[in-house]
């Protein structure tokens, strides 16, 4: 089984710096692999190593992901090539744009059964590029997935968690597949795989060679900001439980939240 | 020079810091101490990824490695899990000793288990009368055919008790000359005859250490590692990077309590202020850094020397003397800032600074040091 995993670099969440006027700032982040992605790179791994294959990593984004030390620390979690198509549009691409690239790297990549992305990108979550890949593709596309097996019959046994419901699903391949955060903890790569991961084949495209230099964006993302600080109220509740527990609904009535 | 790491170390630390903080979190560590107990679990977790591995051939399940690398592992460990950077040191030695001279079967078997996870193979030099003076011991080892029996007893034997193997250190009383009559052995710790007696501490109370009596314990001779009354030569060659080792690991636990410390400076308001704003702790958290910068210096440099072949004979020394009272001033001065909080048991600045008095002792005091560093300093100084 052929696995594509869909990867978005990112600047780290934890290195933004947000100013006084809710802007966020990303120049001295350091640019990681999106915290949401990395379960969908485990599943991809996981299934391959059950049933044979590889896994092939595919990234779109500006020139902040041609970084090797990001390409080893991919290749170093199990994945057997890297794939990236760099181009600065894409540092603000909307998800249909970036939705279209993936797309055409993956029916330029040919013979894969099965396309796995994270629930939604690190940055601003959209959890729309994964789904759009698959319509694209015009293939079976099924999104919170929280378990895939390979059935005896070679289709997917899916397990689907929504708010109020899990739904056990069949799918035929190829297929889309964008899978929740909690399908798997992402492993940690040992030296061994680290040093093999330098060794193992990274390729990279342009857009024009996908055929997809001109794209239009259908969305303009007008600003991206941080909501409003507000102040902690810092209250402190002190007694017995019983009059904790009072005094706490007391304050959440106050504050309308109940 | 450069001073930056590989891309390969920069993303092995970055795993490992992961690794610690899901399987030795600071909670997990103090309830160990708390107990007195070995951390198996952390030990194997950092078997299962990997980290064991380190510095061994590739024949042996191991995963080369330079010692610039081992150090930032020891570093990185001393940070987030302190115990787990001695025990990773105190192995490096036995290890190395083993990897050096031990026969095949040996080193199959011994390295092996450590890569599987086994507890380091404990060191048996001291004894009752001879500590620094490792030449005075009186263990002896009689040849009986194919055999060899042991009599003895050996003190500070630290984790004798969960290792598989002391390698064990015997004295020739027919040889005059001391340093040509100790030989090295690997003895497996279920032998019959040995006994342990668990000696309590200071500090290091997940890393346990023993008195071990030796009372005609037999085994094959076949277990002697490396040449018949070669083994203080044997040991000498390994010192240099478990000291290196333990600095590196020392280092890690200074920066720990420095972030403890700095974040406190920065959170503790008194007379209407963060007590970091007062010059005392200023001058103080100051101090602090500079001695974590030049630990660092100092032991990157060596190990880069090590890497390198260059030999270090006075630079370890002077590495191991420096760092081992920095990390403690640094610590201590920890300490200081937290106040009564970095007094009480349940903050780990208190253990750090009970765990790291052993520094100066332990791996060679700074005494002796000093009798390593001085005369090779004249020396050079009179050529």
């Amino acid at each position: 089984m052929n696995i594509i995993v869909c990867l978005k670099i990112t600047p780290d969440p934890e290195d933004l710096e947000v100013g006084r006027d809710g802007s966020i700032s990303t120049e001295r982040a350091e640019w990681t692999i999106g915290g949401f992605d990395l379960p969908a790179l485990e599943a991809g791994v996981r299934l391959v190593e059950a049933h044979g294959g590889k896994v092939i990593v595919l990234c779109a984004g500006p020139a902040e992901i041609n970084n090797s030390k990001i390409k080893k620390d991919i290749l170093s979690r199990g994945a057997d090539e890297l794939y990236t198509i760099v181009d600065e549009s894409l540092r603000h691409a909307g998800t249909a744009r970036t939705a279209a690239v993936l797309a055409a790297a993956v029916q330029k990549l040919g013979e894969v059964d099965l396309v796995l992305s994270g629930e939604g990108s690190a940055d601003l979550y959209f959890q729309q590029t994964g789904v759009q890949v698959g319509e694209r593709l015009g293939w079976m596309t099924i999104n919170a997935v929280s378990q895939i097996e390979v059935g005896a019959n070679g289709a997917l046994a899916i397990q689907r968690t929504l708010e109020q419901e899990i739904e056990l699903l069949e799918a035929a391949l190829p297929a889309a597949i964008a899978v929740t955060s909690d399908i798997h903890e992402p492993r940690l790569a040992s030296m061994r795989e680290i040093l093999k991961a330098g060794r193992k084949p990274t390729f990279e495209w342009s857009l024009a060679e996908l055929g997809v230099a001109d794209l239009p964006e259908t969305i303009d993302i007008l600003k991206v900001e941080a909501p409003p600080r507000v102040a902690r109220k810092q209250v402190m509740i002190e007694g017995s439980p019983e009059e904790a527990a009072k005094a706490l609904l007391s304050h959440l009535r106050k504050e309308g939240v109940l | 020079m450069d001073f930056r790491w590989s891309e390969e170390q920069e993303l092995l630390v970055q795993n490992l810091e992961e690794l610690l903080h899901k399987e030795a979190p600071e909670s997990l560590m103090a309830e160990l101490d708390g107990k007195k107990e070995f951390p198996y679990k952390p030990w194997q977790a950092l078997a299962d990824h990997g980290i064991l591995a380190l510095g061994i051939p590739e024949e042996y399940g191991g995963v080369p490695a330079d010692i610039q690398t081992l150090t930032l592992v020891c570093e990185t460990l001393g940070e987030h899990a302190l115990p787990l950077g001695i025990i990773y040191s105190l192995g490096i030695i036995t290890i190395r000793d083993i990897l050096q001279f031990g026969s095949e079967e040996i080193k199959r078997e011994v390295l092996g288990g450590f890569v599987q996870g086994d507890p380091p193979v404990a060191l048996g030099i001291t004894e009752p009368q001879a500590g620094s003076d490792a030449a005075a011991m009186k263990t002896t080892a009689t040849l009986d055919g194919e055999d060899v029996i042991f009599n003895g007893q050996k003190m500070y034997c630290t984790l004798s008790h969960q290792a598989r193997y002391i390698l064990l250190m015997t004295r020739d009383a027919q040889v005059e000359n001391p340093y040509q009559g100790i030989s090295m052995w690997l003895l497996p710790t279920d032998t019959p005859g040995l006994r342990f007696n668990y000696l309590n501490k200071v500090g290091w109370w997940t890393v346990p250490t023993y008195e071990v009596f030796i009372e005609n314990v037999r085994m094959p001779r076949k277990n002697l590692v490396g040449g018949m009354n070669r083994g203080w030569q044997q040991l000498m060659a390994n010192f240099e990077i478990e000291r290196l080792a333990l600095c590196a690991a020392s280092l890690g636990a200074a920066k720990a309590a420095y972030q403890d410390a700095a974040a406190y400076a920065n959170q503790r308001v008194q007379f209407g202020k963060p007590i970091g704003s007062y010059q005392a702790v200023q001058h103080m958290i100051t101090d602090m850094a500079v001695h974590i910068e030049n630990m660092q210096n100092y032991i990157y440099k060596v190990a880069w020397m090590m890497d390198q072949n260059l030999p270090v004979r006075y630079e370890h020394a002077m590495c191991k003397l420096y760092v081992a009272r920095a990390s403690f001033e640094v610590i201590d001065t920890a300490m200081q800032i937290l106040g009564g909080l970095g007094y009480m048991m349940e903050h780990r600045v208190q253990r750090l600074w009970r765990d790291i008095r052993l520094m100066r002792i332990g791996g060679g005091s700074d005494e002796i040091m000093y009798n390593i560093a001085a005369p090779q300093l004249l020396k050079k100084a009179s050529r």
